[in-house]
């Protein structure tokens, strides 16, 4: 297991700097610089260059990005041009947002889902089994943003049950943090949701035609604990790697939710750094995205291990 | 019953002059703003950027400072003595003025602030007839320019990238860096990026005696609400949302049927903000179709203006094709040039173009798109082949300030220029800085205007830039567009200006 994870670890090392380097690329491609956002449709050329000059943006591309990897190998992801702060601080101070908002959308999305998906497993090709499939489809349909704004008018500004937007930290307010989360987790949750359901369904409806379950329901064992103890364990394994995923996709898909309930999360800071061209904070904001990505991967292969015996890291 | 009579005369003239309690001015409370983006600096010198206005601008002051009318009056200086030559302008300074930090505001912080916009401010070409700057007192600056300048005064004042004073140590660092310390009604509190700013009410803050009221971004500004927070929420309908279910107290721009479906409603008030920018359409006269002048005309004569403000800004826009808002000294009704697809296509024909594809660059926001897709529409009638190039406001502009090459034709708002004046409308277009070639008639006219004490004379001149930018087409001024802003009706006394003012208004 160790051996496996060092592998791993040091197999990231070559994603990590081919990320940057694309992001490098890109970067290098796209036209415009943050220079533009700072003056407005009369600035002259003089005025551009002058702000192109005090953000650094003359000096030669290879010789920005070499200073950046070399600050890179410190731990220091440089400095934002427009946030006035380090881009490693902006980051830390949107994490939490973004981590509580996919771990409750997670969360959501895993218990709704599964237990939908083992019901309708459970009750397969009866009313149950095709309302909550039919509920996944819809789940799975329905773009974020459209969700999300439908949402805001009907349980914020319809009949106001919960905040149209904004966000309220953890410490400063528990009970308003979890106000705040309820309508952008739910909206973040649903595609993922949908997805579960579906996948659990058919991973237990295959487990659940085996054998040993038919065995186990001949020794007379109760339904219940033959669904879950022999049924859903058994089905877990592409469900683990559904949720590998649905980490990622979760992840992106705060980006949107994020930028319709204007909470300031990772996803936002990124989106602004690229419509600024903050460049700093694009080259660092993917290098964290990137790592989290690898992380939640050698999370899921490990759990592989965890959950059946079969699998063997090494 | 004199008495009697004496209390009805008494009372109607209160009526009369809108006094009582319907005008009670109350201290306290919060005001969230919902704005569209997040400053790139809020150091004041530092940007022309409209988002760092609204926010900068409660921060900050300026020597002198524009009022209602955006006629330049004194704000941070009791007045100006201009020497006999033009030359020299001492500026004596209003005492008693603290900045947030508690120091006073003395000569030294003017000139070390003056020093630095002229050295590397966003627009310190404003300021560069300056020829030196010295504190000659403590509460008095004598400024020095190089060459005669009617415009200077109207420079100083400029809200664009505000000319602010700040304490000399900020004005010691280094662009983008200084501290938000100023001398407003509003001190800076914190700022969380892609969230909020917020800013509260200075105590400290002596109003400028000269005023009795608020006048433009000059006059008593008088702080009434305790705290104010710029949210920035780019989406339209969030900041909706927020303001309807009172999480914001003012929404700084929404659209049209919103501004319909809640302008009855008791709990809103919609104030449309009108003039707000010009639509342009700017032609590359560096290269390609763009030099030809029978090309521009052409553009310029196949235009049917009405339809492309009413299809971009069906809610709020009006035809005015001066380059300078109406209400201005130097505006003039100008003759609305009407569509007139025959001379179009017999001018076209005698022009170079070919027929060949032209790029038509424009920037992602949705009413810019319209113009340039009904543009696109209505010079295609004449037989002109244009591509609409979509990208964002970093690509676009980088293209169009800074290149000959890679476009034809061009389409942006013009908001702050029409607004502070001839000269800043002017400027635009000198030494081919918009149009990519100079005109030397704009030029020489732009250097005329500077140069010209008399209003009466300048106002001439000023109609002779009008008609040249007509006559040469170098530009196409489509009309005037706004927007709507849409507050709580608590919120009182609140008017539409070139930023939501936070002074003046209090919450009932």
């Amino acid at each position: 297991m160790g051996r496996f994870i060092i592998r791993r670890l040091l197999a990231s090392i070559p994603v990590l700097f081919f990320v940057s380097l694309i992001t490098f690329g890109l970067l290098w491609l796209v036209p415009g610089d943050p220079a533009s956002i700072f003056l407005d449709a009369s600035a002259t050329a003089e005025a551009l260059d002058r702000v192109r000059h005090e953000l650094g943006l003359d000096r030669p591309f290879l010789v920005r990005m070499g200073e950046w990897y070399v600050r890179l190998l410190q731990g220091d992801l440089g400095t934002s041009l427009l946030l006035n702060r380090s881009v490693t601080e902006a980051i830390l101070e949107r994490l939490p947002i973004t981590l509580s908002l996919t771990a409750m959308a997670f969360v959501v999305s895993v218990l709704l889902g599964v237990t939908a998906g083992v019901m309708a497993a459970v009750r397969h090709g009866r009313a149950a089994d095709q309302s909550l499939m039919s509920l996944a489809l819809l789940g799975l349909s329905i773009p974020e943003f459209w969700l999300g704004l439908v949402l805001v008018w009907l349980v914020a500004v319809l009949v106001p049950i919960f905040p149209a937007g904004d966000y309220v930290a953890f410490a400063k307010d528990p009970l308003q943090w979890a106000r705040h989360l309820a309508l952008p987790t739910f909206t973040l949750a649903c595609i993922q949701m949908g997805f579960v359901a579906r996948m659990t369904r058919s991973s237990m409806l295959e487990v659940l035609s085996q054998d040993f379950v038919r065995t186990a329901r001949a020794k007379g064992l109760p339904e219940p604990y033959v669904v879950l103890r022999h049924g859903l364990v058994n089905a877990m394994v592409p469900i683990v790697t559904v949720m590998g995923i649905m980490v990622g996709a979760l992840l992106g898909g705060a980006v949107v939710t994020e930028q319709v309930f204007s909470i300031p999360g990772l996803g936002r800071l990124i989106i602004g750094a690229v419509l600024s061209r903050d460049f700093p904070v694009i080259q660092g904001g993917l290098l964290f995205l990137a790592l989290i990505y690898l992380s939640v991967n050698l999370a899921v292969d490990l759990l592989y291990a965890a959950i059946d015996p079969r699998v063997r890291l090494g | 019953m004199k008495k009697t009579y004496l209390t009805l005369a008494m009372s109607a003239l209160l009526v009369l002059t809108g006094a009582g309690p319907a005008h009670a001015q109350k201290k306290g409370g919060d005001v969230v703003i919902g704005m569209t983006a997040a400053p790139p600096s809020l150091d004041p010198h530092a940007t022309s950027a409209q988002v760092a206005r609204n926010v900068n601008l409660h921060i900050f002051e300026t020597l002198y400072a524009r009022d209602e009318g955006a006629r330049p009056v004194p704000d941070l200086a009791e007045g100006v003595t201009i020497s006999a030559d033009g030359l020299t302008y001492l500026f004596k300074l209003r005492t008693g003025v603290k900045f947030h930090n508690g120091k006073d505001m003395t000569s030294a912080d003017v000139v070390a602030s003056l020093e630095r916009y002229r050295k590397s401010g966003a627009s310190a070409s404003l300021i560069g007839a300056i020829d030196s700057v010295s504190a000659s007192g403590p509460n008095q600056v004598t400024i020095k320019l190089k060459t005669v300048q009617s415009t200077f005064l109207g420079n100083l004042s400029s809200p664009r990238a505000p000319i602010a004073i700040m304490p000399s140590e900020e004005a010691a660092k280094d662009m983008g860096k200084a501290s938000s310390i100023g001398t407003g009604p509003y001190k800076f509190v914190e700022y969380k990026p892609d969230s909020h700013i917020k800013i509260t009410r200075f105590d400290g803050y002596k109003p400028n005696p000269a005023y009795k009221e608020r006048d433009g971004f000059a006059g008593a500004k008088i702080a009434y609400i305790d705290n104010v927070t710029f949210r920035f929420m780019p989406e339209t309908s969030a900041r909706d949302a927020a303001v309807e279910t009172g999480q914001i107290q003012l929404n700084e721009t929404t659209d049209g049927p919103t501004a319909k479906r809640l302008k009855g409603n008791p709990n809103f008030q919609v104030i449309p903000v009108l003039p707000f920018a010009a639509m342009i359409l700017k032609f590359n006269m560096a290269q390609g179709a763009g030099t030809d002048l029978n090309f521009r005309r052409a553009v310029a004569q196949a235009l049917d203006l009405e339809e492309i403000m009413a299809v971009a800004y069906p809610d709020i826009y009006r035809i005015d094709t001066s380059w300078v808002y109406g209400g201005s000294a130097y505006h003039s009704a100008r003759k609305t040039p009407k569509q007139d697809l025959a001379t179009a296509k017999a001018t076209l024909a005698k022009s170079g173009y070919k027929g060949e594809k032209l790029t038509f660059i424009v920037h992602n926001d949705r009413p810019t798109v319209d113009t340039a897709t009904v543009i696109q529409q209505q010079v295609s009638q004449i037989g002109v082949n244009m591509e609409v190039k979509v990208a964002d406001w970093p690509t676009t502009s980088n293209l169009g300030l800074k290149s000959d090459t890679g476009w034809n034709l061009w389409t942006h708002g013009f908001g702050i220029e029409p607004y502070e004046g001839p000269a800043s409308a002017m400027s635009h277009w000198v030494k081919g800085q918009g149009q990519r070639k100079a005109d030397p008639v704009i030029d020489g006219l732009f250097e005329k205007f500077n140069s010209e004490m008399n209003v009466d004379v300048q106002k001439k001149l000023f109609v002779d830039f009008e008609n040249q930018m007509n006559d040469q087409a170098i530009a196409v001024n489509m009309g005037n567009y706004g927007l709507f802003q849409v507050a709580t009706s608590k919120l009182k006394n609140f008017k539409a200006y070139r930023i939501p003012r936070m002074w003046g208004v209090w919450l009932d």
